[in-house]
């Protein structure tokens, strides 16, 4: 039997020498404690202890000493494994391990393949943080939801473990054996029945692991999947250059931005670099850029933009042609004229792309032109094609191999597989695809396919759909338990490095491949291995290098070289003049979802309780719909319908989004899940499945033929309705000035004046405290201009706090506990609304209505203006919630933290206390880190330097949007924002005088479509 | 001794009802007074103890559930952190202000008519205080820290803060409850010694005994009680006005559109007092019949505890009327909104019927035939007693569930637990008043002999309204 029950036990952090225990004793000088023992007397009388304690023992006092060290030191040694591989902390964190310490150490984690480099901190070998490598160029110091979220998943207890081979349970070497044989079967027609199914994947040592493999079964053959498969985009490259090539958009040097149906800042996998880069420009001024966004379903980049144009999916490439037919005729880019074809006169759209077409005319080499992956192939080469015409290229897009093992992912591949399948003639697929069988598209019937392969061995963090139709069946280790690499967007490779020891029995990637290979060597030396060969290092050299890389969290010089890509103008024009649109009826998009992606994180609770930045929605998701589309169909918020789509049905509920496109319905994918969770018998409290019950599995009327988008969709009313737990009360801003925003054009003139009256401290009755002259005055600014609204601070305050998630019930009841809340405000017409995005925490008010009003004291006010709540003497009136005008303060209704288990307990930052029922919380602008800080310069004797304390949502924002830090220090970029004209605060007229500032919001509207 | 109904109105309309039916001598105003105590108990009585008993073990079963699970086991939420908890809390503490006013600012005013009513209303606020009290205590997050609200020498060197609303409350109400109940004992004392002096059972004696403290009517005695009883009339006096100003600082004192508002304090006691006599005719109603009591509490009585349910109405009209004038007038868009919120948002059902049941139904008693009708009277006391309760809950969570922050708006559902707390606390009350009933005479038999001498000497000595002093005319009792 394997050890399957094992309780999870803390690893030792890996510091190298632990086992090294040497005997002080014998080094020790004799010791005495009075003259008596000195002289040689004993030094006890015999009267003190009785001589039958001796002897009942059968031991003297020495002997029972040395009997009890020496246990215990055994004890010791059986707790402290000692490491095999070394782990090095990152550089700029001290070298040894103090116990309350932490330690980050730079890794990364990568998303269908692509590496996000990230920072993890670590206590005693409990990762409890990740955060942003601002080395690694996908991540610039920023980190994402997912990324985050990823730390959840690790200590999830309904992860999926040990390995079971046709209903047995296997132990590690027993199960080698087993692979060993299986792939033996496999040698005599080298591999012709062997079939891999893999995710996308840019790691080095899984590309060496399928060259070995490859070599030793020549006829087997890998297949890549993944549901958000950009096959689109490269092979729109191909079409466009005659090469799949990766375009890398730097908007940074963009001063007009066209996305066409693309998420530059919400699911791309460049999102934060794309969000850093482009807010970067976003400062009041004539450098300003402007971004227009042509799409379907209202997203995060298209809440974001300057000008937003709905459309159905299929009229992207129209709008697409009537821009390049604009820029041909009307700006001399002849080049275009082939592939350019005017709107059709009536269309709601033929204003904007003459403008649009004008202004990238006028931007002319400092433009670019982004089309999303849900876009056909024609539309990516339509888009090549604009940006090599408007001299984009080289200059705001560059070109680059791509980094991924197979350039083909999506559904073509799939196809293939299921067809050999069908006809047996694969007898083991390995599969360490994310969940084929539920994401697979519907027509291919994936899920029933492979109940006929002989030995399916499926690799997998959760015992999901896929799980219960294979009959190999492993958990996976997760990345922060296993050695790795992965390469960045750009090609910049990352050694992955675990955080700790697996803790479950669990099998990664690499070590199934290698048990197929029938190798015994470990992961962290095949790593090593390779690396040592690539960069061609030896010895001492290759050690430096290796720990440098693993302080870093990237090789240096490893991103692809940029390619010139010369855009072949007739297959082009031929590829977008012989697209065929799926047209007619009700058109369906199908849409990676902002909190479970594809699914993946659908079993976890901080991305199922996050409200999704544009609907709100917790724990669901909703077939959605434009307000006049909604009314068309009879239909409203919570109803349930019947969506048909080429003999397929599903049943969804409807949620009505303003600027949704008309005529087409989005389905966001990932939910409707049917997983299961191991019981283990250690556990108290049995793991339940979360994503079960919820949502709507929007996979089964995705079709291999029409990936992302089809027509044809009939929806009928099925009178039922659905509760959704939606985050945010109301979405208008009431007339009240909340969130400001002025256009380009209106500020300063106007919008300065205005402003005037939302700043500055009120005249109160009682003299406000002077924090002037304290040493520290923490504060913090929020420029609305940079806020996408992403959440990304959402998760970072979440994971830091040590917030708990409250259910789908509770979030119902309004009892979500998030800290930080992106509170979201739509303004104009249902149809074309103003979407403004606006973080709100605990503002620590200098005059704080909370504080007045607690009968016990429990929130009161620091030296430096912290707004303090003391969980420990909270007795839980709720009268401080109740006097809180911006509602922060988040009430423990539950005992949402009573039942952990140890390995959820492992989660929890140490130096932010676990609330327990019955009291407050609220923001505490991260006082355990400027706690840590202040520490740090008193050990140096020198005052907290500017930066040297971030918040957590400071430092997760992508935008660089939250700045925090001393008021009282002139210099800092907190104050400088402070003295911005464009400063305002909330609600100021209550006299609150709040620490947290907002930047007023500046949109640059092209002035010809306004 | 039991008068028909007819007897008791008066043949001219232009004269008062009489304050007490017929001149019964000392010995049958006790024999009348005690005759509930000592005849055996009756069907209907344990049908409604029985009744009422349900919903005290329902009290207590909610209350187990909300210690056990939680302030979650609530409909409370963020916005609305406080709802039926406070709103409860509120109703019963207003309810509690008729005993108070009955007792010491009528007596100090010499009003006769409070003689034959004031120790059933003393008794429902010392009950409606008990029952006010628990809701403080439940709806904390952890009630087990209840004591940290108390000023005492902590080992931590901590003490409350002496700024919060809250604060002030826990010493108003236990100020509060300390002054009405030894009020309401101390006049009880006399009554307890009759009582002892006529039990018939060693076990009556002994517990009646030691309740009237030694009392043997001797002039000393009477002296004594008449300071002491008057002093506390002095004391209790700014209680009536004090308690409900100061719960309605819990409110006035925040920043909250709807809360904020300097007219609090008055409006609330007004309407304290609106909802405590409404609460006593509800009472008083069915009581006075069960008890065989008419010619004591007669038509007069609840003629004028009508006409102050009139006058405090307009009271409290005048507070809704000034609330919207300062919500539109003061130019406060967030309190205008909250003011528009009420009637127009989800909850408007609410405030109308609040509006109906406060403003509307109380004008009927303008009409003399429906304020001397038993049964009109009782249905509007009841009515007003709804209305209050609905005027808090609009207080407290309409203005809660829609504040500064349109994002954070929100519903505000109540759970079973929500309901059997309030129908727990309702039937507890009404239990404890059966009891009451039961166990001590529900008219001060002392009082009314006072009384009747007083009402003989003015019949001979032609009218004067001097209350005699006590000594003067002192009861044959005991």
């Amino acid at each position: 039997m394997p050890s399957m029950s094992d309780r999870p036990s803390l690893p030792a952090p890996s510091d190298g020498d632990r086992s090294e225990r040497p005997d002080s004793r014998a080094a020790l000088p004799k010791l005495w404690r009075n003259l008596t023992e000195l002289a040689g007397a004993p030094s006890i009388s015999p009267e003190e202890i009785p001589p039958e304690v001796g002897e009942l023992v059968h031991l003297g006092r020495r002997g029972f000493l040395q009997v009890l060290g020496g246990s215990a030191a055994v004890m010791g040694l059986a707790a402290c494994r000692p490491p095999h591989e070394k782990l090095v902390p990152y550089v700029h964190q001290p070298v040894e391990v103090t116990p309350g310490t932490p330690q980050a150490y730079a890794t990364a984690v990568a998303i269908d393949g692509l590496a996000t480099g990230v920072l993890v901190t670590s206590y005693q070998g409990r990762p409890t943080k990740v955060e942003g490598n601002p080395a690694h160029p996908s991540s610039l110091g920023a980190i994402g939801t997912f990324e985050q979220a990823t730390l959840l998943d690790l200590y999830d207890p309904g992860r999926a473990r040990g390995r079971e081979v046709l209903g047995q349970p296997f132990a590690l070497r027993p199960f080698l054996v087993r692979a060993s044989e299986l792939a033996a079967s496999h040698d005599a027609d080298k591999g012709a029945r062997l079939r891999f199914l893999v995710g996308p994947s840019s790691s080095p040592l899984i590309g060496d692991l399928r060259r070995r493999l490859l070599e030793r079964f020549p006829r087997a053959r890998f297949r890549t999947w993944a549901p958000l498969s950009e096959d689109a985009r490269t092979e729109g490259s191909r079409v466009a250059f005659g090469q799949p090539l990766d375009p890398r958009l730097h908007l940074d040097k963009a001063s007009v931005v066209l996305a066409l149906d693309a998420d530059l800042f919400g699911t791309d996998p460049e999102a934060l670099r794309q969000s850093r880069e482009f807010t970067s420009r976003r400062n009041p001024g004539p450098d300003l850029n402007r971004l227009y966004v042509a799409e379907t379903t209202l997203t995060v980049t298209g809440g974001f933009a300057d000008h937003r144009f709905r459309m159905r999916p299929s009229e992207v490439l129209g709008f697409g042609q009537a821009i390049a037919a604009a820029l041909a005729e009307r700006h001399g880019l002849a080049q275009l004229r082939p592939l350019g074809h005017s709107l059709p006169a009536g269309s709601p759209h033929l204003r904007a792309a003459a403008a649009v077409a004008a202004d990238l005319a006028r931007s002319r080499g400092k433009c670019l032109v982004a089309v999303g992956p849900g876009q056909p192939p024609a539309v990516h080469a339509l888009g090549h094609a604009l940006n090599a015409a408007l001299g984009a290229d080289g200059a705001t897009i560059t070109y680059r191999q791509p980094v991924l093992h197979d350039t083909q992912t999506g559904p073509d591949g799939l196809r293939e597989l299921a067809a050999e399948i069908a006809a047996g003639q694969v007898d083991t697929l390995v599969c360490t695809a994310w969940n084929p069988a539920y994401s697979a598209p519907a027509d291919l019937d994936f899920g029933g396919l492979l109940r006929k392969v002989p030995h399916s061995i499926y690799l997998s963090t959760r015992q999901d759909e896929t799980w219960a139709r294979c009959n190999w069946k492993l958990g996976a280790t997760h990345p922060f338990e296993s050695w790795g690499d992965a390469r960045g967007r750009d090609g910049t490779a990352s050694i992955v490095q675990p955080l700790l020891a697996p803790l479950w029995e669990t099998t990664s990637e690499a070590e199934l491949l290698s048990a197929i290979l029938g190798e015994g060597r470990s992961t962290y030396d095949q790593v090593r291995d390779l690396w040592r060969s690539r960069a061609r290092l030896a010895g001492p050299a290759f050690e430096q290098a290796w720990s440098a890389w693993l302080a870093q969290g990237i090789v240096p010089a490893t991103a692809e070289p940029v390619v010139r890509a010369t855009p072949r103008w007739e297959a082009i024009a031929a590829a977008v003049g012989a697209v065929k649109l799926p047209t007619g009826g009700l058109e369906v998009r199908f849409a990676p979802d902002a909190k479970v992606l594809d699914g993946r994180f659908a079993e976890n609770a901080w991305m199922q309780e996050l409200p999704d930045p544009i609907t709100s929605l917790c724990w669901d998701n909703a077939a959605q719909v434009s307000p006049a589309t909604a009314g068309q169909l009879g239909i409203d918020n919570g109803a349930v319908v019947k969506l048909t789509c080429r003999d397929r049905s599903i049943e969804a509920p409807v949620w009505i989004v303003p600027g949704h496109a008309d005529g087409a319905v989005t389905l966001p994918l990932g939910y409707g899940r049917a997983t299961t969770v191991p019981q283990p018998v250690e556990l108290d409290n049995k793991p339940e499945p979360l994503a079960n019950g919820i949502g709507f599995d929007a996979y089964r009327l995705r079709r291999s033929t029409a990936f992302w988008f089809d027509a044809g969709l009939a929806v009928t009313a099925t009178g039922r309705r659905w509760t959704f737990a939606v985050q945010q009360g109301d979405f208008a801003q009431e007339g009240r000035p909340h969130a400001l925003s002025y256009t380009n054009g209106d500020w300063p003139k106007q919008g300065t004046h205005e402003v005037e009256e939302h700043r500055g401290p009120q005249p109160v009755i009682i003299e406000p405290v002077n924090y002037d002259k304290e040493a520290y005055k923490w504060g913090m600014a929020i420029d609305l201009s940079r806020c996408t609204g992403c959440s990304a601070c959402v998760i970072a305050c979440q994971e830091e706090n040590n917030i708990p998630v409250v259910g789908r019930e509770q979030v119902q009841r309004r009892r979500q506990m998030h800290w930080l809340r992106i509170d979201r405000y739509f303004s104009g017409t249902a149809e074309d609304p103003v979407t403004i995005s606006q973080p709100v925490a605990c503002v620590h008010c200098e005059s704080a209505p909370c504080e007045y009003v607690c009968p016990v004291n429990a929130t009161v006010h620091s030296d430096e203006g912290l707004n303090e709540m003391i969980y420990n003497r909270c007795v839980g009136t709720r009268y401080c919630s109740n006097n809180c005008p911006y509602k922060v303060r988040r009430f423990n209704f539950l005992d949402y933290r009573g039942e952990m288990e140890p390995t959820e307990k492992m989660l929890m930052n140490p130096d932010v206390t676990v609330r327990v029922r019955g009291v407050m919380e609220k923001c505490t602008y991260c006082v355990q880190r400027i706690e840590r800080s202040r520490i740090q310069a008193r050990v140096e004797g020198r005052p907290i330097r500017e930066g040297e304390v971030k918040s957590a949502c400071q430092q997760s924002c992508p935008t660089e949007a939250i700045a925090f830090g001393n008021l009282n220090d002139p210099t800092s970029r907190v104050a400088a924002l402070h003295r911005d004209e464009r400063r305002y605060d909330l609600l100021h007229d209550l006299g609150t005088r709040p620490r947290t500032a907002y930047l007023v919001r500046i949109t640059n509207p092209n002035p010809e479509l306004t | 001794m039991s008068t028909a109904p007819n007897q008791l109105l008066a043949d001219d309309p232009l004269e008062p009802y009489p304050l007490m039916v017929g001149r019964p001598d000392d010995r049958t105003v006790t024999e009348d007074v005690l005759r509930p105590i000592w005849r055996p108990t009756r069907k209907g009585w344990l049908m409604l103890v029985g009744l009422g008993s349900v919903g005290v073990a329902l009290f207590g079963l909610a209350v187990t559930v909300t210690f056990a699970v939680g302030i979650g086991a609530w409909g409370n939420n963020i916005p609305v952190a406080w709802a039926f908890d406070i709103t409860n809390f509120v109703w019963w503490i207003g309810i509690g202000h008729a005993g108070t006013l009955i007792s010491a600012i009528l007596l100090l005013f010499q009003q006769r008519w409070r003689t034959s009513i004031n120790r059933m209303a003393e008794a429902m606020t010392l009950f409606a205080v008990m029952m006010a009290g628990a809701y403080p205590l439940l709806h904390l997050g952890r009630p087990q820290f209840f004591y940290w609200l108390f000023p005492y020498p902590s080992t931590l060197g901590l003490w409350p803060q002496f700024k919060s609303p809250l604060l002030w409350d826990v010493f108003a109400v236990s100020t509060y409850f300390t002054v009405s109940f030894l009020f309401w004992y101390l006049g009880l004392i006399p009554d307890l010694a009759s009582l002892r002096d006529a039990s018939k059972h060693r076990w009556q004696r002994m517990v009646y005994g030691i309740f009237a403290l030694g009392w043997r009517g001797s002039a000393h005695h009477w002296r004594h009680y008449r300071i002491a009883y008057l002093l506390l009339a002095g004391l209790a006096t700014p209680l009536v006005l004090s308690v409900h100003t100061i719960v309605s600082f819990d409110f006035a004192v925040s920043v909250l559109p709807g809360w904020h508002t300097t007219i609090f304090p008055p409006y609330f006691v007004a309407g304290a007092i609106f909802s405590g006599f409404a609460m006593v005719l509800t009472l008083m109603i069915p009581a006075r019949r069960y008890l065989g009591l008419e010619h004591f509490v007669t038509m007069r009585h609840l003629e004028n505890m009508a006409k102050v349910i009139l006058a405090t109405g307009l009271m409290v009209d005048y507070g809704y009327v000034m609330e919207n004038f300062f919500a539109w007038y003061g130019g406060n868009p967030y309190e205008a909104f909250a003011f528009w919120n009420r009637s127009h948002g989800p909850y408007a059902w609410a405030f109308f019927t609040q509006m109906t049941c406060n403003v509307l139904v109380p004008q009927l008693l303008w009409f003399r035939k429906l304020r001397t009708s038993v049964a009109v009277l009782w249905v509007i006391s009841i009515l007003v007693n709804v209305g209050m309760w609905l005027e808090r809950f609009n207080i407290i969570v309409v203005s809660l569930h829609r504040d500064f922050m349109p994002t954070m708006w929100g519903i505000y559902t109540p759970t079973w637990v929500d309901w059997s707390l309030f129908i727990g606390t309702i039937a507890t009350f009404g239990t404890l008043f059966l009891l009451f009933l039961r166990a001590v005479p529900a008219v001060s038999a002392s009082e009314v002999k006072e009384l009747r001498r007083q009402l003989d000497a003015e019949a001979a000595g032609g009218g004067t309204h001097a209350v005699p002093h006590l000594s003067q005319t002192r009861p044959e009792a005991s």
